[in-house]
């Protein structure tokens, strides 16, 4: 029961600190720019590219693609610093050097992004409702919840196991950057899957996102939850996939970086 | 000014212009913003646009270039006195006796020819990948278009560069100032699509005179007209840039010199 309760105190203590840690430099201009207006200037971007493409009438199309894409802002980005941001502070000695539980700690990197990522989703949709004409008249919305949660939970997962690269490589933002951009057309957010080459609809079976997004666009036209549990089944259970190669990859990281004693080279 | 003085000043600015561009191609961030990035909105676009008319495929080649270009101005040419700050050496680039706007004249040279390179990443794309016959109609007047479009984006980075070291509020933005310009620019669809209340914003944008050139030069849609007028516009915001960033610069160099606060984070 002590262990339990010890373990679920790392859990939380990291959880949060490691996210205040992130307002170190995160200013909330900083955040209302990256986090509000930014992603709806993508949404904008894409949603005028794709309705120039394809026709007005599939501006809901890309609203909500880009909309459930921005789940990967927080995702990929904010988690990785959160995990990899030890290694840049010189926190990561000590970190390696405690006996908390490892798992404990690596998860609850994640799980401020996880609501705040929500959140970001929640607020890509109020932009689409406000702005861009979409229409949630049909929607089942506590399932459009769980699929923004299932979503972004499946995202940070990507984004944990992207955060143990920054622990081995000093070109993360290079990765990070790539990473994001590829999921707008590999996730399906901005493009129909089937119009894509066999190895390219294969890459997107394996990554996160591709199924939470056909999940709210299923919800958006009317779909019950019935319809899209096993899609958000998948999602999870491809999010947990990445986050559990993510935290074995922290586990070979903190006993390579030991033995060799590279843990802060950079 | 003498002639003395002019081939002082393109000396420099070459010198300063080789050593960026060195350290440039070294950069991942710089590689990602002016290169990957591009070609991913190319092949976006080109999915996007794959049962379109044959010159879509051209369009898009300009418009992701254009985005690259962009990217490299807010991102490369914004911070190129930030990023001499960050490195420490801002001080002595001030105290060397050659104007500072001279020096970076030379860095947003090197970033906006580097830059350049987005477009032919999409060249390749639309052409190997996609299999289409590209070829620009005017190859002429594309060319003079780019020129034109190079002198004013660099002209453009030097009025944003001192904006951004001096006020750091401004630069809080940079991540946001994508997106808006690719949209009210013109870059990858028309601006006719956007509100009437944005075309007036469009106007004022220097990148949005050089997509309307380069678009209508290298689809041949444009009549000689539009296109003398779009470079004209081109050199009439380039003067102004100019004199803008002269008059930047000048208070920026009087708070590094008397308030002493230039390198202070």
């Amino acid at each position: 029961m002590k262990t339990i309760a010890s373990n679920l105190r790392i859990f939380w203590q990291g959880t949060l600190l490691s996210y205040i840690a992130l307002f170190g430099w995160l200013r909330p201009v900083t955040y209302l720019a990256t986090k509000i207006i930014g992603p709806l200037m993508q949404m904008l971007f894409f949603t005028f590219l794709g309705t120039f493409a394809t026709g007005s009438e599939n501006a809901q199309f890309y609203v909500i693609g880009n909309a459930v894409q921005i789940a990967a802002l927080s995702g990929i980005y904010g988690v990785t610093m959160s995990v990899g941001g030890e290694r840049w502070a010189g926190t990561l000695v000590y970190l390696f050097g405690t006996p908390a539980n490892r798992m404990m700690m690596f998860f609850g990197r994640a799980f401020m992004h996880i609501i705040d990522g929500a959140l970001g989703v929640v607020i890509a949709f109020a932009w689409g409702l406000l702005l861009l004409g979409l229409d949630l008249s049909r929607t089942n919305l506590p399932a459009l919840g769980l699929t923004i949660i299932v979503t972004t939970i499946s995202t940070c997962g990507l984004g944990l196991l992207m955060g143990c690269l920054s622990l081995v490589t000093a070109n993360v933002g290079f990765v990070n950057n790539t990473v994001y951009f590829l999921l707008l057309i590999f996730s399906g957010a901005n493009v129909k899957l089937s119009i894509l080459p066999a190895w390219m609809q294969a890459t997107s079976s394996v990554l996160p996102l591709t199924r939470g997004i056909a999940s709210a666009r299923a919800l958006i036209a009317g779909a019950g939850i019935q319809e899209i549990l096993p899609l958000l089944a998948q999602e999870l259970g491809i999010g947990l996939v990445y986050g559990l190669l993510g935290y074995f990859l922290f586990k070979w990281v903190e006993v390579s970086a030991k033995q060799r004693g590279t843990l802060e080279t950079i | 000014m003498s002639f003395k003085n002019i081939f002082k000043y393109w000396r420099t600015v070459m010198i300063v212009a080789e050593m960026t561009l060195r350290h440039l191609i070294n950069d991942s961030f710089v590689i990602f913003g002016i290169l990957v990035q591009p070609v991913i909105i190319a092949t976006l676009a080109l999915f996007m646009l794959k049962d379109s008319a044959q010159n879509a495929a051209m369009f898009v080649v300009v418009g992701s270039g254009l985005s690259g270009l962009w990217t490299g101005l807010v991102f490369v040419s914004g911070n190129s006195i930030t990023a001499e700050r960050w490195q420490g050496t801002l001080e002595t680039l001030v105290g060397v006796p050659m104007p500072f706007e001279v020096i970076v004249f030379g860095k947003n040279l090197a970033n906006v020819l580097l830059s350049l390179i987005a477009m032919i990443g999409a060249y390749l794309l639309a052409a190997l990948l996609f299999g289409y016959t590209l070829s620009t109609d005017q190859p002429l007047l594309f060319f003079i278009s780019l020129l034109l479009s190079v002198f004013g984006f660099i002209s453009f980075g030097l009025t944003i560069s001192p904006l951004f070291v001096m006020y750091r509020s401004v630069q809080q933005w940079q991540n946001t100032m994508e997106y808006p310009v690719f949209i009210l620019a013109g870059f990858l669809f028309p601006v006719l699509l956007l509100p009437n209340w944005t075309i007036p914003l469009s106007y004022i944008l220097p990148p949005y005179w050089a997509a309307r050139a380069l678009h209508g030069t290298s689809t041949g849609n444009a009549p000689i007209e539009t296109t003398l007028f779009a470079w004209g516009m081109m050199l009439l915001f380039s003067i102004i840039d100019l004199i803008i960033a002269s008059r930047l610069f000048k208070v920026m160099i009087y708070k590094a010199r008397v308030e002493a606060t230039l390198d202070v984070q």
